[in-house]
């Protein structure tokens, strides 16, 4: 009785992934369309980057429809979004989904490093050009995958370009102090800051990773005050990132200047709960809404209308990516992965992340040179102070002391 | 020396604050965990759910978290009395191989909570900002966090309360009852399903307690709660199962070490100072603080 | 013993999983029948120690973090093929058993829960750290040698079946009664002169084993390993506990019809049920715990015993 109950079960699994098979088998052609997989994280704990990004490529594409850059030699393009939870396995799952079963022209999207590396390495495998928007580990370009391309996300330790330029001619300082998180992120970044500063022989006096998500981080805080540094350079997540700077000013912890690495210090959210706390930090930056590029600002006040709500540059990454790949499809001589891996390799866009071109490097296959910034607080709003052509308001150096506010 | 006694006392405050907070959420799993004798993964997920009522509650109505909080208990004992009393309760009355099924069952739950948040409120980080949110006293060089320190009186106001109800009133006696010896309890006449149903309905409304009470100075989003389980795991075992004041004190005790930990060998390394104290009492301490309470 | 229609039973499932990439030559599909085989292993081997045995391991994410990073330290440091990890990581994986063994064995049903728990997320919280030696926080990124889904499967085919025929001796030999016995009543089986504790260790190390092989498996095949990846408390410890769960606990087939359902109704709602997935995927559990609290597998037994008993009744007793 038991055994032929399980028979039953067993033959229902083979049903259920025979359903599998070809259920989703019968859209193999792709006569009228070309099919573009973006995987993002939809559900999970990043979730709200992966709806940012998604709404942004939405944009995008709408609007290349209405100017009928969506029709390439008489094919249109098709976007295939794939939600990889934020979990590697799934990414996984989802790229062997897009390039074996809806056999995609290519792939965009990534938003994790961990996510993107592993579909990177898939679609290297199966040279399917893949085009990166955040996930921004250095190592992901350093692997000499021609079918890799990462154009709008800079590698981790690349987003202090123009701060580094800031440093020598304005900030200058004796010591300074590292935090970061203890992710691939924050591993990365602090550790290209960290190699730069002993380059240049500026003295570390505190250097410490923590646990993302905490609370308190006044132990932390208050070891690093007896240290004295002049100048913090912070890599922290979203949230974590408006915790330390309010926890300073209880603390009342003085530096000259507070730079925090992209990533939290640069979102809505950061100003939404610090508050008054996040007047003068400053933070590097792959992108502002103010910033000269054209479209830039189009593009916010038109994501603020239609979502409610602000992005950042995440979104903008989506966005610009959105125009990189309707770009790269127009100009392609034949739709298969090949040929839009040349297309690509041989883009030249001007985007609202400014010009975007795929070099070799310093070590990196296919990686755009980033155009960095440095950006400073100032009662909410955001302000570009470095480099200087195209600053939107001057740079506070050193900080007023919380007292003196 | 100067600087290094001002950091031991920061140190000390900041994990001692904080720890109040703990041991309120804490509690609501120690009542659970006590009287059910089950591991209630879900517990984070219910603490988050009544932030998110505090939330609301701050944001669309204006209501002061403090006050928003007398809301979002009730709300949670609802939906503790009703997941216990039409979930969990159907698998102790099965015959199961294992029972850790019903962990199983908290995940599950644990699941349907957090991506039901997510469903409305989406993914975005939030935050209610009041007028004391960053207000802060300094006692010497030392600095004082006003809503910590608010949260900490409340937390060990609730916690006394807590205590109250169970030594003095029938409904408590029979909870503690049911703790200590169900058979002997249901045997006494205490009706048993009622009990755990208000038991769980408790536990979850002082989860949001503890929740609504860190909303001032912290964020949301619906994956917050995970931060919270474990550390009430801890806390619970520390403390000696079913314990009130065991509860309250492993909640400082870990606050501490925590701070401790965190100041004097690193910050990536604070939780498992705290993983490993765990350890140590399981090992050697196994009735945690109660047993040692008890002469 | 295995008797005829058991022995047949199995010999069929065997040529249908031998055949059955060949059927479904589609990458995709193999990719996902690969994971399955590699949730099947995990949890036949977590069903060994807290199915029969009774001891609800919460930390198995550190057995297979440990056999995936094995293979992967073999890479990163010493340029050796990640294939060799098979073999070194699951012998460090049953290494780190002995310890954990020995602290957690000293505790009894919650409480050893909730030491595992403890355990394996130290272990993330050490490899995360010890940047020098694991690569922290940034992972471990391979290029693997072999890219057709087809010798993974074969390989992966192979370590379950290992595992399977490896679980199914020690439950059906001396050692498997006296783990039930120790599940059953531990006092009991004491009493009786059953040295509980090294029964428990005989259950943990080719637990351990088997976990550290799939991890190392994984990090061959899926190529890329992170702390956070693969000593994921949720996603690794308490996974393999639902998948075993939902297969059946204490069966032999149960862990794998288990892993089979999990992975393939996650991606099925997945690529369905768009930002609902999880969420769908959680009622669910609820459902499948609530109204088959021994799994599919396991409710099987429950429906035979009913249904032999009546027959059982109408032969008058024989």
């Amino acid at each position: 009785m038991k055994k032929y109950r399980k028979v039953l079960t067993v033959l229902l699994l083979v049903t259920f992934l025979a359903l599998v098979t070809t259920g989703c088998g019968g859209d193999g052609s792709s006569d009228t369309t070309v099919k573009v997989g973006v995987i993002l994280p939809l559900t999970g704990s990043e979730a709200m980057f992966g709806e940012m990004e998604k709404n942004s490529f939405e944009m995008a594409y709408e609007e290349l429809k209405a100017a009928g850059k969506t029709t390439v030699g008489g094919k249109e393009i098709k976007l295939m979004y794939e939600d990889d939870q934020g979990k590697q396995d799934v990414a996984r799952s989802a790229t062997e989904k897009l390039v074996n079963q809806d056999k995609v022209a290519m792939l965009s999207g990534g938003y994790s490093s961990a996510c993107t590396n592993v579909i990177a390495g898939s679609a290297q495998n199966a040279n399917v050009p893949f085009l990166i928007v955040t996930g921004s580990s250095d190592d992901i370009t350093k692997q000499g995958w021609n079918y890799v391309f990462r154009g709008t996300a800079a590698p981790a330790s690349k987003y202090t370009g123009a701060f580094w330029d800031m440093m020598e001619k304005v900030v200058d300082p004796q010591s300074v102090a590292i935090i970061f998180e203890n992710t691939d992120f924050g591993t990365s970044s602090s550790k290209g800051f960290r190699t730069e500063c002993q380059k240049r022989g500026i003295n570390i006096v505190f250097d410490q990773a923590y646990e993302h998500g905490a609370i308190d981080f006044k132990p932390m805080l208050a070891n690093l005050r007896s240290t004295n540094p002049d100048m913090i350079f912070a890599t922290s997540y979203v949230m974590d990132a408006s915790m330390i700077v309010k926890q300073m000013k209880e603390l009342d912890f003085n530096t000259k200047l507070f730079v925090g690495n992209g990533a939290g210090y640069t979102m809505p959210e950061f100003y939404q709960n610090a508050g008054a706390a996040s007047d003068f930090v400053a933070s590097t930056s792959l992108w502002v809404p103010n910033v000269t590029w054209p479209g830039a600002k189009d593009y916010f006040e038109k994501y603020k209308q239609k979502f409610g709500k602000e992005p950042d540059y995440h979104g903008a990454q989506a966005y610009a990516t959105m125009y990189v790949i309707a770009d790269a499809l127009g100009r392609a001589t034949d739709l298969t992965n090949a040929g839009i891996q040349k297309a690509l390799k041989q883009a030249d866009i001007q985007t609202i992340m400014g010009p975007i071109k795929f070099e070799d490097w310093d070590g990196f296959t296919n990686q755009n040179k980033p155009n960095t910034y440095v950006v400073q607080w100032s009662k909410g709003k955001l302000e570009v102070i470095w480099p200087e052509d195209v600053k939107s308001a001057s740079y506070v150096y050193p900080v007023p002391k919380w007292s003196e506010r | 020396m100067e600087d290094a006694w001002i950091k031991f006392g920061q140190t000390v405050i900041c994990g001692i604050l904080l720890g109040g907070m703990y041991s309120l959420i804490a509690i609501g799993m120690t009542l659970i965990m006590g009287v059910m004798k089950i591991i209630n993964l879900a517990h984070g997920a219910l603490v988050m759910v009544g932030m998110y009522v505090t939330y609301i509650c701050s944001t669309n109505y204006g209501i002061d978290p403090y006050i928003g909080m007398f809301i979002a208990m009730p709300v949670l004992f609802l939906l503790g009395c009703l997941i216990q009393k039409y979930m969990i309760n159907r698998l102790v009355e099965v015959d199961s191989i294992l029972p850790e099924n019903q962990v199983l069952l908290t995940v599950g739950i644990m699941l349907v909570l957090t991506e039901g948040i997510r469903l409305f409120f989406k993914s975005d980080y939030r935050s209610v900002v009041t007028s004391y949110s960053s207000n802060t006293v300094f006692l010497g060089d030392m600095s004082i966090s006003v809503p910590l320190v608010i949260g900490f009186i409340i937390a060990m106001t609730f916690t006394f309360l807590l205590h109250m109800f169970l030594t003095k009133t029938d409904l408590g006696k029979s909870i503690r009852a049911t703790s200590q010896d169900r058979d002997a309890a249901v045997f006494m006449g205490v009706n048993s399903s009622k009990i755990t149903m208000i038991t769980f309905g408790l536990g979850a409304a002082l989860a949001a307690a503890g929740g609504s009470l860190l909303l001032p100075l912290f964020y949301l989003f619906p994956d917050v709660g995970h931060l919270f389980t474990a550390k009430s795991f801890i806390i619970t075992i520390l403390g000696g199962l079913g314990s009130t004041w065991g509860a309250a004190i492993g909640g400082l005790v870990i606050g501490l070490s925590e701070s401790l930990g965190a100041t004097y060998i690193s910050m990536g390394y604070k939780d498992v100072v705290g993983l490993v104290m765990f350890i140590l009492v399981l090992l050697f301490l196994p009735g945690g603080i109660r047993s040692l309470v008890k002469r | 013993m295995l008797n005829k229609k058991n022995m047949l039973m199995t010999i069929v499932f065997a040529l249908i999983a031998l055949v059955l990439p060949l059927v479904i030559n589609a990458p995709y599909q193999q990719h996902i029948l690969i994971l399955v085989l590699i949730w099947a292993t995990i949890g036949t081997a977590w069903n060994l120690l807290s199915g029969y045995a009774g001891q609800v391991s919460f930390g198995h994410a550190a057995f297979f973090g440990v056999g995936a990073y094995s293979a992967g330290i073999l890479t990163l440091h010493y340029s050796l093929s990640p294939w060799w990890g098979l073999i070194l990581g699951p012998v460090m994986s049953m290494l780190i058993a002995l310890p954990i063994g020995a602290i957690a064995f000293r505790l009894r049903g919650p409480y050893f829960a909730l030491a595992t728990l403890a355990l394996g997320e130290i272990f993330r919280l050490v490899f995360l750290n010890m940047t020098e030696f694991t690569n922290g926080a940034k992972g471990i990124l391979i290029m693997p040698s072999i890219t057709s889904k087809i010798i993974y499967y074969y390989a992966g085919l192979g370590m379950l079946a290992v595992t399977l025929l490896v679980t199914y001796l020690i439950v059906h030999s001396k050692i498997g009664y006296y783990l039930v016995s120790i599940r059953e009543d531990q006092d009991a089986a004491t009493s009786l002169g059953i040295p509980t504790t090294l029964y428990k260790n005989l259950a943990l190390l080719p637990s351990a084993f088997f976990t550290g092989l799939a991890g190392a498996f994984y990090m061959n095949y899926v190529a890329f390993i992170d702390p956070n990846i693969v000593f994921n408390l949720t996603n690794i410890s308490i996974m393999v506990i639902l998948v075993v769960m939902l297969g059946g606990v204490a069966t032999t087939w149960g862990p794998t019809i288990g892993a089979a359902l999990y992975i393939i109704m996650g991606e099925l709602f997945r690529t369905t049920l768009g930002s609902a997935n999880v969420l769908v995927f959680g009622v669910l559990v609820c459902l499948i715990i609530m109204f088959l609290p021994n799994g599919i597998a396991g409710e099987l037994d429950i429906i035979k015993r009913i249904a032999q008993r009546k027959k059982a009744g109408l032969s008058g007793g024989v």
